[in-house]
């Protein structure tokens, strides 16, 4: 039985097992020398296992009485988290080794975070949930703090773990509550107490809790106040990891929670979730206008994506989960090439973020700006993009349940979200020549994500690469 | 020929010029040319169909789950569009290969141009909105690309800028209306939404949707308070202005408009918006063509001008109105097409479009002179020219046409803006060809090559023919009316003619050109007026708009993000106070089930206390040793409120945390300033105290809320309970939970207790070694030290009581499993015992005697606590699971053994090794500060004679 079980949770506990000897190896032998090939082993080996879960067979497999599930919806959510973590470990190498920033914990750190990712989506019980939750963050934590003799990189650190740790407390509670209401950590197990007996008031509690944990997580509105300044603070790569992975780990976390454990209750968190959503896209692209750095800038617009991708979720049907999944695998391949970019922008050597550095850009490198333009256009959501389409999935799904409001709002959220966008694409096509401020060369793999996200953002618009198709399987298997 | 290949042919043409570059401009345009050609053909050959009244259809399922196909139509709307978007199209074609300079990147702009041809084909004939969606924006992109083609003019920039923002949001706000009208129909395809005209007049979300959609429709077509941008656009070069700035992308609102006539039109709403702001930017477009003296910029505003005529008359909602709408559409094409191209050639000859510094071209430009004058005089409404007919024919239904009650409020405005066409048609005649030969123009201006003036004159050809022969359009323009009309009206049966008698509109027209001849002899004194009379500058509005939208985001967010946690705290703690609040007032209130305990004496003591020491703490937090007493008082109010509600465990748990969390911060103090700076301002001091108070009371209230209310489900604690002792053996369910229910837990816990203490232990090794090191060795302390480090009464005493305390603990763990107690608690209360020996005898003195290193005793309990888990896997059980028995061995009674408190003993030495770890790691500080380390148990021991060297030296010092 156990071996059974084990052969569920291979891939996590592979991971797992190569961040520590990995750990062990650069202990032992040359330190940061060793950094680099640890960077390419350990992308290699993500790449390794997305290609393993992504091939590995249908159907819904559990471990260890029901805390683990290995269904479609887990594996879609883990191709993409696997995969965007090794784009964008590898997009961090060049960028680090020439800061001095690249320590040999640095794979070791995102391999076990991505474990706890993996756990996450995975999660069939509380328990679970948390041990996978907090072995992500704490990972996080130390990564964004990377810069140890930036105050601002230390800062960020600082408030990203006492407001996780916040948060953690606040999902704990709830976690106990419900456990308190339901008598059982297992989200089947819970599912079926509401299924017999309604949700209770103090489960209702138990629920809000939750949710405001998740939230956290997520960055949405209002608990999101610790995203801008960690994106801001942290080093530029691990700004990148954060804007990509994490985020589908925590929203497919969300809905796995919600669904299996609470998918009884949909208008319960349905509302709450909406609320949640349509704060989000709205803050997030109201604030992202004043903004002049383009971390922080990419931060509000990571909370307005969030945004979006929880409209799907409230919709609380198959349609928007599918629609989530893909906007979130959309919304992660535009971030990974944007980074791409942003980590390349640099002056005499020294890394610049000041959108204003963009002048004029079109004119030294067009190809790049050219790319960078296509994909500013998907992440506002302008046809024919494929950001657009994934805008266009969640505005339906959420028409479909009847959340037309919701929807209205989103299309004007993305109407002033369009505005920030469109001024990054003027600065670099028709900014001002004497403000323009970048030099230097593309290092050939940024280069690479950059021009592959951009290429994607195009060629997508056919038949977005098949994912709708994978999503709606991987959501009805969450959804049933 | 298929209607895929005419969408797909530029598109997929579009990289040939690109590529062709190197092969020469002619080469470059030739291929252009011929891809145009063979989409225009294709076209063709689908004419007889369209003409028979029939509809082509073509169809793939793109995206069927988003209800995306890509699915075309032809019918006479779509069909006339394309002709016009590829015929004039061509003809763009031809005249920028002459127009461009060899400075130019051809194929760049041939890439370009062809994508947007492509695109405006796919608008179209498209029978998806989303289909049409994705072509309406690639128009927008398209287009800035074009725009954007001369990237050194600086006066370019603004207008890419404004293109782009204002089409590309507009196109955005779409999304929402095709949402709406999808979500209504239950379905995305144009054919089956033009059938459902009643379902969706009579939906509620009827008003958004159209709202959604004519913000698309509004900001493509420069309509009014949207038009600002199309001038400044205007920087783009001309072949692009008169391709896209008159003839096509503009329209692509119109079209839609008419597109979506047979199904939205007809109501109040769609009747007054459109008609009010069609009349609006007609009459603004056409007196700021006036007195525009770049000649670009003047056709430009009327360009705006005659688009919001149009949008006039596909506003009245009457049949006749969409005839003379498609009929101008035409027109319009025709005359400003050409215009443009003309005023393309003076450009490109005279080097300047300057009105002000042209006149007397009638002699030089002849050629240019002829096709410009009939183009303008077209414009202006003069008969025998096209554009007298749909001019008269919107000056008719605007007689017909009532707006806001007034009947004569649309003929009027209407007249006066044909009057100021007129006008600037006859300016534009006036100044630029007629007057004397000036001698300072830029350059020596003379007729171009047949490459420039050939395309204009072919569109002049269609001004002259169908104003002086306009049954030659009749049958054409009622073909397009009739698709565009669809079910929802009939054609009319007006014919078109020259001469339709003495009509009121003929009236009108003739007041229009006659006061535009007046106007012109008036021109200098009401220019001098228009300069004087202040005026809103589009530009300086929407950059101010800009600007302001900028800094109230800034206003608005900065306040919220400023970086400081205390800010995010107090924001978190208001939302929920606020939401919870909403939740009261909105939601429903359970009944009380339960009834306040009587309140007695001793606990509202108590609760006074707690009370007290807590706000105490607040204000005296700045004394950090006041208020670590104060802490001190709370946790003991705490563990006494455990005691009064019946939790001995808790409390004892409690308790013996407080002390040893206590001790240690006592350590941990010795290192800090006696007192806290003060950081923030009185104001900000009480606000902050406000927030608090109220996150205070929101917190009463809920907890007050649920003392009266007894859960709706059972609690868990009943399984407990009752499982207790049947599953665990032991009566102490809190312990049974602790060691047995949920053992993995504690395992996993006191794991995290032992790394957690060799944290702080490596914590404090690196921090010795670094620089702190040194500021420890070189502290003084604050205050004079006491003479005597180690009392001796203290000494005695903890010595004394040490063996008391290790049979408390012995005891307290041994009857944990059944009674208050337990491996946790006694582990807790042993760490006292050997805390105060080392407190009153010194850390020398003290470790000298230890046996066992803490990393040791830690692993131990883990190790301990692990074996006996896996222990349970001999008797093929999962891992720990526990077990009990009874045993009796004489004299003593019946006592039980559990596994679990052999699992109790590995907490047990986990959580005294992680306690005396942190505590020696905190005493290494310690020690290195405060020289030299003791030896002795005591300072003053009876059985020796000499004094302790510490106390020695510091009597030589004199202290």
């Amino acid at each position: 039985m156990i071996s059974a079980d084990i052969n569920v949770v291979l891939p996590e506990i592979l991971l797992a097992l190569f961040a520590m000897a990995a750990l062990l190896f650069g202990v032992y032998t040359g330190k940061d020398k060793t950094a680099p090939l640890l960077v390419y082993l350990t992308s290699f080996v993500l790449v390794a296992l997305a290609i393993w879960v992504g091939f590995s067979g249908a159907g819904t497999e559990t471990a260890f009485n029901g805390a683990f599930i290995d269904d479609g919806f887990a594996r879609f959510a883990k191709v993409v988290i696997l995969l965007s973590g090794a784009a964008v470990l590898l997009m961090a190498q060049e960028y680090m080794l020439r800061q001095g920033l690249l320590r040999f914990e640095y794979p070791v750190l995102v391999s076990l975070a991505i474990v706890g990712m993996m756990m996450m989506v995975s999660a069939g019980d509380l328990m679970a949930l948390y041990m996978g939750l907090e072995l992500q963050s704490l990972a996080l934590y130390v990564v964004a703090s990377l810069r140890r003799d930036s105050a601002k990189s230390t800062e960020a650190g600082l408030k990203y773990f006492v407001l996780g740790a916040l948060s953690s407390g606040m999902l704990l509670y709830g976690a106990s509550l419900t456990y308190g209401y339901t008598g059982t950590t297992l989200f089947s197990g819970i599912i079926g107490t509401i299924g017999e007996e309604g949700i209770s008031l103090g489960l209702l509690f138990g629920l809000v809790f939750l949710i405001t944990g998740l939230a956290f997580k997520v960055s949405a509105v209002p608990f999101h106040m610790w995203t801008p300044d960690v994106y801001e603070g942290s080093p530029t790569p691990v700004t990148a990891f954060f804007a990509t992975a994490p985020k589908m780990a925590a929203m497919g976390l969300f809905a796995r929670v919600m669904f299996d454990a609470f998918g009884n209750a949909t208008h319960d968190w349905g509302q709450v979730v909406a609320l949640l959503s349509v704060l989000s896209m709205f803050l997030g692209a109201v604030a992202a206008i004043g903004q002049t750095n383009i971390k922080r800038l990419m931060a509000y617009s990571s909370i307005a994506h969030m945004g979006f991708a929880l409209m799907g979720l409230a919709a609380g049907t198959a349609g928007g989960v599918q629609a989530m999944l893909i906007y979130m695998a959309i919304y992660v391949t535009m971030n990974v090439g944007t980074f791409a970019f942003v980590l390349s922008m640099e002056k005499d050597g020294q890394p610049v973020t000041d959108i204003a550095s963009l002048n004029m850009y079109s004119k030294r490198e067009p190809l790049r700006a050219l790319a960078m333009l296509v994909l500013l256009f998907s992440l506002a959501g302008v046809p024919p993009m494929v950001g657009f389409f994934g805008k266009f999935y969640v505005l339906m799904a959420a028409v479909d349940a009847g959340y037309m409001w919701l929807a209205i709002a989103g299309v004007i959220a993305s109407v002033i979200g369009a505005f920030y966008y469109l001024r990054i694409v003027f600065y670099m096509y028709f900014g001002d020549e004497q403000k323009a401020g970048l030099d230097g060369t593309m290092n050939p793999v940024l280069w690479g994500f950059l021009m592959a996200s951009a290429a994607v953002m195009l060629v997508g618009v056919i038949n977005l690469f098949g994912i709708e198709g994978l999503a709606l399987s991987a959501a009805e298997t969450l959804v049933n | 020929m298929s209607l895929f290949i005419i969408v797909a042919l530029p598109f997929l043409g579009a990289l040939l010029p690109g590529l062709m570059n190197s092969a020469g401009r002619a080469a470059t345009a030739g291929v252009t040319f011929a891809i145009s050609l063979a989409a225009f053909v294709g076209l063709l050959t689908n004419l007889p169909t369209v003409l028979a009244g029939e509809v082509v259809m073509a169809r793939v399922d793109w995206m069927p789950l988003l209800g995306l196909n890509f699915s075309l139509m032809l019918d006479g709307l779509g069909f006339f569009f394309a002709l016009l978007i590829l015929g004039i199209g061509l003809l763009i074609i031809a005249y920028a290969r002459h127009y461009l300079s060899r400075d130019d990147n051809m194929g760049q702009f041939f890439t370009y141009l062809l994508l947007f041809q492509g695109a405006m084909v796919g608008i179209v004939l498209s029978n998806n909105i989303l289909l049409l969606l994705v072509f309406w924006e690639l128009t927008s992109l398209s287009s800035f690309l074009l725009i954007g083609y001369w990237k050194h003019l600086p006066e370019g920039r603004q207008g890419a800028r404004m293109a782009l923002t204002v089409t590309g949001m507009g196109g955005l706000a779409m999304i929402g209306g095709m949402l709406i009208l999808g979500e209504i129909v239950g379905s995305y395809d144009l054919s089956v939404i033009l059938q459902n005209r009643d379902a969706i007049q009579a939906d509620p979300l009827y008003v958004p949707a159209l709202l959604l959609i004519l913000l698309g429709c509004f900001t493509k077509s420069a309509q009014f308070p949207f038009h600002f941008w199309l001038p400044h656009a205007m920087a783009a070069p001309t072949p692009v202005s008169a391709y896209l700035h008159s003839a096509t992308m503009v329209k692509a609102g119109i079209f839609l408009m008419a597109r979506m006539w047979p199904v939205l039109s007809g109501t109040p709403e769609w009747f007054t918006i459109i008609m009010t702001v069609g009349l609006i930017t007609m009459v603004l477009g056409a007196v700021i063509a006036l007195f525009k003296h770049d000649l670009k910029a003047l056709l430009a505003f009327s360009t705006v001008s005659h688009l919001g005529l149009i949008t006039m008359l596909l506003g009245t909602g009457t049949a006749f109105g969409a005839m003379a709408a498609v009929f101008h559409i035409l027109n319009h094409a025709t005359f400003k097409a050409a215009l443009f191209m003309s005023a393309g050639i003076i450009d490109h000859e005279a080097h300047t479009r300057d009105i002000r510094r042209l006149g007397g071209l009638r002699k030089l430009m002849p050629v240019t002179f002829v096709i410009a004058s009939l183009a303008a005089l077209s414009m202006a409404g003069i008969p025998l020219l096209n554009g007298f007919l749909s001019k008269e024919m919107m000056l008719e239904e605007a007689n017909h046409t009532v707006l806001f009650n007034s009947p004569w409020l649309v003929p009027a405005l209407a007249t006066f803006g044909s009057l100021f066409s007129a006008a600037y048609c006859f300016r534009l005649i006036g100044h630029v060809f007629f007057g004397p030969v000036r001698d300072d123009y830029p350059a020596k201006p003379h007729d171009p090559g047949s490459g420039l003036w050939l395309p204009p004159a072919i569109l002049v050809v269609f001004v002259v023919l169908i104003g002086v022969a306009p049954f030659m359009a009749e049958p054409f323009v009622k073909l397009v009316t009739a698709s565009l009309l669809g079910d929802a009206a009939e054609v009319p049966k007006a014919y078109f003619k020259i001469w339709h008698g003495l009509v009121p509109a003929l009236y009108m027209s003739l007041i229009a050109v006659v006061g535009g001849l007046l106007m012109l002899l008036i021109f200098k004194p009401s220019l001098r007026l228009w300069d004087k009379a202040p005026r809103p500058e589009a530009k300086v509005i929407f950059e101010a708009i800009v600007e302001g939208v900028v800094r109230l985001a800034r206003a608005l967010i900065l306040p919220l993000h400023n970086g400081a946690f205390t800010r995010y705290a107090a924001i978190g703690a208001v939302v929920f106070v606020v939401a919870g609040y909403h939740a009261w007032t909105t939601g429903t209130v359970g009944a009380t089930t339960r009834t306040l305990q009587a309140v007695n004496f001793v606990s509202i003591a108590g609760w006074m206390m707690l009370v007290a020491a807590t706000v105490g703490m607040v204000l005296m937090h700045r004394n950090r040793l006041l208020s670590l007493i104060l802490i001190g008082i709370v946790g003991l109010m705490v563990s006494i409120g455990f005691v009064y509600f019946s939790a001995p465990d808790l409390a004892m748990t409690q308790f013996t945390v407080e002390v040893v969390t206590i001790i240690l911060l006592l350590l941990a103090l010795n290192f800090l300033p006696n007192t806290t700076p003060i950081e923030s301002s009185i104001l900000r001091r009480v606000r902050d105290a406000g927030v608090a108070v109220i996150g205070g009371l929101a917190t009463f209230a809920l907890s007050y809320h649920y003392i009266l209310r007894d859960a709706v489900s059972a609690p868990i604690s009943e399984f407990h309970v009752a499982n207790s002792y049947k599953g665990g053996g032991g009566t102490n369910v809190v312990n049974v939970i602790l060691v047995d229910f949920r053992g993995f837990d504690t395992y996993g816990e006191i794991i995290v207790l032992g790394i957690a203490a060799l944290l702080i232990y490596a914590l404090t090794e690196s921090l010795l070694s670094g620089p702190v090191r040194a500021r420890l060795l070189n502290r003084k302390p604050d205050q004079a030290r006491a003479g005597d480090k180690h009392p001796m009464m203290m000494v005695v005493m903890t010595r004394v009581i040490m063996p008391v305390v290790l049979m408390v603990g012995f005891y307290i763990f041994l009857r944990g499993h059944n009674e208050p107690g337990g491996g946790f608690i006694a582990g807790l209360i042993v760490s006292i015992g050997v805390v105060m020996q080392y407190m009153a005898s010194g850390f020398g003195w003290a470790s000298a005697r230890l046996r066992y290193p803490y990393h040791g005793v830690i692993g131990a309990g883990v190790l301990i606590a692990g074996l006996t888990g896996i222990g349970s896997w001999f008797v093929s059980k999962p891992f720990l699971t526990s077990d009990f028995t009874y045993v009796r061995i004489p004299p003593f009674e019946k006592f039980e053994l559990a596994t679990a408190a052999l699992f109790d003993l590995g907490v047990f030495l986990a959580v005294v090794g992680a306690v005396m770890l942190s505590l020696e790691s905190f005493s290494r500080l310690a020690r290195l500060a405060q020289e030299p380390s003791d030896d002795e148990p005591m300072d003053i021991d009876p059985s020796r004679d000499d004094l302790p060297t510490s106390l020695a030296s510091s009597e030589k010092e004199g202290v």
